[in-house]
C-alpha cells in the first residue's frame, strides 16, 4: 500500500557491546527492491538511502567514526545514539554525524543541557525521535512523550526529525499523521510539519556534504571581476585533518 | 449567528489481511477510534471528542472513512488516529492502520477531495493492470466520475482486490 513518502532510509544498527564488530557494507537498495514504486503525484521513483546507527556507550567507540574505514563513507546518513551525558556532549559538539538519536524507550539517565544542544543546532545536527514504540506499547508511550517534551523545552522545537523504527508495514504512518504526532510531542503545527518534511531534507543534504567534501565552495564572479569564494551551506565544518 | 462548527476527517483504512475489508463497518471503526482516543487522551479526551462524533461515510471496498467531530476537539481526534491498531467486529480482530487523507469543514469539500483521490488511485491502477478487459473498465469509470447534483457518492470505484 502507498502512504505518500518520497524518500526512505534503511537503517542498520551497530551495537558496541559485543566484541569486535566490523562495519559491513550497506546493502544496496537495488538488491532489495527490483523496481521501486513511483511517488504519488510525480513521476519519479522513491529514493532509498542507507543509514547507519551507532549505539555508543563508551568514548572509545567514537574512534571508529574518525577512522578512515571505507565502509562508513558508503552510508548516506550516519546517526549516533549516545547513552551517557558525556557522550551526548561529545556527539553534539565534535562528532561527525548527521543525527543524534534520543532514546524513547526508557527514562533518560541524563538531562539535556542548553550549551551542547545549541552547539548542535548551530552545526546543523538534528535530533531524532522514534514514534513506533509509542504505537506499540503504553509504558513506552509515556517515556516517549516525556522525553520528547523535555527535549522541546530545551531546544524550542528546532532541528527535530521524527522517524519510525517500524518492523512491520502496518506500523508505518503517513506524513500527515506523523505531523499530528509531533503536536503531541509539544511541537507547534508548523514545526511539526517541518519535522517531517524540511528537516529530513536538510539531513539528507547534510549527509551528502559530509560524504562528498568537508565543505562546499562555489565561486561567484562579481561585476568588478574579482572572484569571491563563499560557502553555501551554513552547517559546513572546518576542514578536518584525518586522525 | 450561533452555529455548531464541525470538522470532517477523511481517512483510509489500511490493512494487510484481505478479510479485514469485509468487517469494516461503521460501528467497528467508531469503537476502534474511541478506544484509541481513550488510551491516548484519557477520560477528558474521550468525553471532549464524543460530543458530536459519528462515522458519516464508509466504503468497505476502498476503505475510505469519514468521521465528524467538533471543531474544538478535532486536534485531539487527529492526534489519536495514528494509535488505532486493530478493528474488532463479530469477535474477530484484524490489525490495521488509519491513514489520514484530508480534514475539511464540510462534507462537500471532503467529497471533492475523495473524488480526486480516487481518480488518482484509478490512474495508478491503470498503470499496473495487465488485462485488456480491466483496462477498458477502468478507463470508462475514469471518464465518468464527476460530482452529480443529488449528493450521491459518484465516482465509480473498482473493486479493489488487486490493490493493497
Amino acid at each position: 500500500f502507498s502512504v505518500g513518502y518520497s524518500a526512505v532510509a534503511l537503517n542498520h544498527v551497530i551495537d558496541f557491546k559485543e566484541k569486535k564488530q566490523e562495519i559491513i557494507k550497506p546493502v544496496s537498495p537495488s538488491e532489495l527492491f527490483p523496481s521501486l514504486p513511483i511517488v504519488q503525484g510525480t513521476s519519479k521513483r522513491i529514493k532509498v538511502l542507507t543509514r547507519l546507527t551507532l549505539v555508543v556507550s563508551d568514548p572509545s567507540h567514537c574512534n571508529l567514526l574518525r577512522s578512515t574505514s571505507a565502509n562508513i563513507r558508503l552510508y548516506d546518513i550516519i546517526a549516533v545514539f549516545p547513552k551517557t551525558e558525556k557522550l551526548f556532549h561529545i556527539a553534539c559538539t565534535t562528532l561527525d554525524v548527521d543525527l543524534v538519536c534520543i532514546n524513547v524507550t526508557e527514562k533518560l539517565p541524563f538531562y539535556f543541557r542548553r550549551p551542547p544542544v545549541n552547539m548542535a543546532i548551530d552545526r546543523g545536527i538534528y535530533f531524532e525521535l522514534l514514534y513506533t514504540p509509542a504505537i506499540k506499547d503504553s509504558t513506552m508511550r509515556r517515556y516517549t512523550i516525556s522525553n520528547a517534551i523535555s527535549l522541546m523545552q530545551i531546544c524550542k522545537g528546532k532541528n527535530i526529525v521524527i522517524s519510525s523504527a517500524a518492523e512491520r508495514p502496518l506500523e508505518l504512518r503517513g506524513p500527515y499523521d506523523v505531523a499530528n504526532l509531533g503536536l503531541l510531542f509539544g511541537l507547534s503545527e508548523s514545526e511539526a510539519k517541518a519535522a517531517v518534511s524540511t528537516n529530513c531534507r536538510a539531513t539528507m543534504l547534510h549527509g551528502e556534504t559530509r560524504k562528498s567534501a568537508c565543505g562546499v565552495v562555489y565561486t561567484v564572479k562579481k561585476p568588478r571581476k574579482v572572484e569571491e569564494e563563499e560557502t553555501t551551506l551554513p552547517a559546513c565544518k572546518k576542514a578536518k585533518t584525518q586522525a | 449567528m450561533v452555529r455548531f462548527k464541525n470538522r470532517y476527517v477523511l481517512c483510509e483504512v489500511v490493512s494487510e489481511d484481505p478479510r479485514c475489508r469485509q468487517c469494516i463497518e461503521d460501528r467497528a471503526v467508531g469503537l476502534a477510534v474511541r478506544e484509541a482516543i481513550g488510551r491516548v487522551h484519557g477520560d477528558y479526551g474521550l468525553a471532549c471528542c464524543s460530543i458530536s462524533f459519528t462515522v458519516k461515510y464508509l466504503n468497505a471496498y476502498t476503505g475510505a472513512v469519514l468521521l465528524r467531530c467538533r471543531k474544538d476537539s478535532y486536534r485531539l481526534l487527529c492526534s489519536a488516529l495514528p494509535f488505532v491498531r486493530q478493528l474488532e467486529s463479530r469477535n474477530q480482530r484484524y490489525p490495521c492502520a488509519l491513514n489520514t487523507l484530508h480534514v475539511g469543514g464540510t462534507i462537500r469539500t471532503c467529497q471533492k477531495f475523495l473524488i480526486q483521490y480516487n481518480r488518482r488511485q484509478l490512474l495508478m491502477l491503470l498503470q499496473n493492470c495487465t488485462n485488456e478487459e480491466e483496462r477498458r473498465c477502468i478507463q470508462k469509470s475514469l471518464l465518468s466520475c464527476s460530482l452529480t447534483e443529488e449528493q450521491s457518492q459518484s465516482g465509480d470505484e473498482e473493486d479493489d482486490d488487486g490493490m493493497e
